[in-house]
């Protein structure tokens, strides 16, 4: 029924390893030739912003996490490339919903947007998603100080 | 703390057996403590109200019977009652024979006791035999209960008296796993605190008989009703779970008055589970620590991932619209600390170096107007730039000295003086990200980068 609890890790690699993805999928993006042209700023946001995410997946869990594993295979279903994630022990894919607990509906109401907010939270239990939300979270604040420290950087005088 | 266990046990004392007794009790009584009164507790709980603790001494007896009946135990006839090992059933009535009460001499004066705390504390801290009981689930869970009992007095716990330690053995736990390697419950506090004792060492300490994986469910007929135990997640200092590499499950103990069917048990396992996440997550979020209720609290979490994914999203339209125009302030680019070097030295090098190219290339590909002025400017820096080409080190050097230089020029030469440097760059770039060699001067570069503005 229940696995025996680990303590629940939530770690994430220090601001450089996310600087260092994140500004790698830039100057990718850089070599584009149709990117950087001014008339097109949404696709190039567009296109930054999907950078910002999947770097900050590799950076952050790699394939170890949820998370970083449904955002990668996202992005790169939008680009129509396959992508082979290693199968982890345990089968993310499982669905393990007890429907025959008595589940507080307030609650799952909230869990229910909290999977629309996190990637790969549909097909997660309530207290694993909220084990990847947590994860996430860190990640994003992290990935949002890299990124205002960029602009930060980058700003004009 | 002994003195309340001594009373405890005196309330069984029987006078009459004890005289009998008293040749051989203390060893057996030594022997027997090391089996951790199995009987007393499970007598206890079993079939003593609370009065007959003080009062009658027939159903003491006949507690006392039942109890070592069930105990297993060596014959009473050797001295050493190490309590291990699966006894013979003729062997406790033998000792209920012989020891007749051994409440009695729990009961006997407080010197007694003393010794017999001391007896009490060897076996008890030393891990207790009670690993050898793994036949008897029902022996294992009384011996459970006793041995927490026990546990308790000698944690010093000045529980309530002998009345708190009954009401909290009533209690108890429905059902022990038949983990027999009971370690004494170090966080117990008295009274109705001692219920929800963390008694979950008994039920977390690793089994060595676990039989069936649905230990966790299963619940004592007899007391369900009656004394439920929630399982509570932390243990005074040990995680249990952490240590049973056996046991795939946890062990629920239902709370008093509630319904133990194993749904809900689970369920009041999955709503630890979620509980104890949102507090991790009530630390993440800012200003969560106010906000009580997980509806709320979920509330809380779903606005700031909100937050931060629109943080983000603005944030790259931001970047986008900065990179379009260079104003190239390598000054501040490079002096600046923006990225925090960790102990990996190369990631800010590579930062510093990438921090250039993207702006450089931003720049180049919007406007790339070479003029003759520009001409001019750019051959110097192409010599340059094929010389420090040879190797990678002054190669970026010389494009953030160079660009220093250039830097008050107007934009669209900077715009190509970059692109020239840049798309000889980009050949490099892998090279620079890889080699080690790029550190060591790579920490001049800023310095340099200094002189040069």
């Amino acid at each position: 029924m229940a696995s025996a609890d680990k303590p629940i890790n939530t770690d994430v690699p220090e601001k450089d390893v996310f600087a260092l993805h994140f500004l790698q999928s830039l100057s990718n993006l850089r070599r584009q030739n149709t990117f950087n042209s001014p008339e097109k700023t949404n696709d190039r946001v567009k296109k930054i912003k999907k950078a910002a995410y999947v770097s900050m997946a590799r950076a952050a869990g790699g394939t170890n996490r949820l998370w970083s594993r449904a955002l990668l295979r996202r992005a790169a279903k939008e680009n129509n490339k396959v992508v082979r994630l290693p199968r982890r022990k345990k089968r993310v894919t499982c669905l393990r919903r007890r429907r025959s607990n008595r589940r507080d509906p307030v609650e799952e109401e909230e869990a229910e947007r909290l999977r629309n907010l996190v990637p790969g939270g549909g097909g997660m239990e309530t207290s694993k998603l909220m084990e990847e939300t947590a994860h996430y979270i860190k990640c994003l604040s992290m990935q949002v100080k890299v990124m205002q420290c960029l602009v930060d950087g980058l700003a004009p005088k | 703390m002994d003195n309340e266990l001594f009373m405890n046990a005196g309330v069984l004392s029987h006078p009459s057996e004890m005289t009998s007794l008293s040749s051989s009790s203390p060893p057996a009584m030594l022997n027997w403590a090391s089996m951790e009164t199995h009987p007393l507790e499970q007598s206890i709980t079993r079939n003593v109200p609370r009065d007959c603790f003080f009062g009658e001494k027939s159903t003491e007896q006949s507690i006392f019977g039942s109890a070592l009946n069930s105990l297993v135990s060596p014959p009473p006839s050797e001295s050493n009652f190490s309590g291990g090992g699966a006894g013979e059933n003729y062997v406790t009535r033998e000792l209920v024979g012989d020891l007749g009460n051994i409440g009695d001499i729990y009961g006997a004066p407080a010197s007694f006791g003393n010794g017999f705390g001391s007896c009490y504390a060897t076996p008890m801290m030393s891990s207790p035999p009670l690993d050898a009981f793994s036949g008897d689930s029902r022996f294992a869970e009384r011996a459970a209960r006793f041995s927490c009992l026990g546990s308790r007095s000698f944690n010093g716990r000045r529980t309530n008296g002998p009345v708190a330690e009954t009401a909290s053995i009533n209690g108890e736990m429905t059902r022990v796993s038949s983990n027999s390697a009971l370690k004494p419950p170090a966080g117990e506090s008295s009274g109705e605190s001692s219920r929800k004792r963390k008694a979950k060492s008994k039920e977390h300490s690793p089994s060595t008989a676990s039989p069936s994986p649905n230990l966790s469910k299963e619940v004592e007929g007899k007391e369900d009703s009656d004394s439920k135990r929630s399982r509570k997640s932390q243990e005074n200092g040990e995680n249990t779970k952490s240590l049973d590499p056996y046991k795939d499950f946890i062990h629920v103990r239902a709370r008093r008055g509630q319904a133990t069917d194993s749904h809900s048990l689970a369920e009041r396992v999955r709503r630890e589970k979620i509980s104890e996440r949102m507090k991790l997550l009530q630390e993440l979020v800012p200003g969560c620590n106010k906000v009580t209720g997980k509806a709320l609290m979920l509330d809380e979490i779903i606005n700031y991932v909100q937050s931060l994914q629109r943080q983000v999203e603005f944030l790259s339209m931001k970047l986008s619209s900065v990179n379009t125009r260079l104003d190239f302030n390598m000054d501040a680019l490079m002096s600046k600390d923006i990225f925090p070097s960790s102990n990996n030295q190369q990631v800010p090098q590579l930062e510093s170096s990438s921090h250039i190219l993207l702006a450089d290339h931003h720049s180049h590909t919007l406007q790339l107007n070479p003029n003759d002025s520009s001409n001019n400017i750019m051959n110097p820096m192409e010599t340059s730039e094929s010389r420090s080409f040879n190797s990678q080190l002054p190669t970026l050097t010389h494009l953030t000295d160079s660009i220093s230089q250039f830097s008050t020029y107007s934009e669209d030469d900077l715009h190509s003086i970059i692109h020239m440097g840049f798309a000889q760059n980009q050949i490099r770039e892998p090279n620079q990200v890889h080699s080690t060699s790029f550190q060591g001067p790579s920490n001049q570069v800023p310095s340099h980068m200094k002189a040069e503005l």
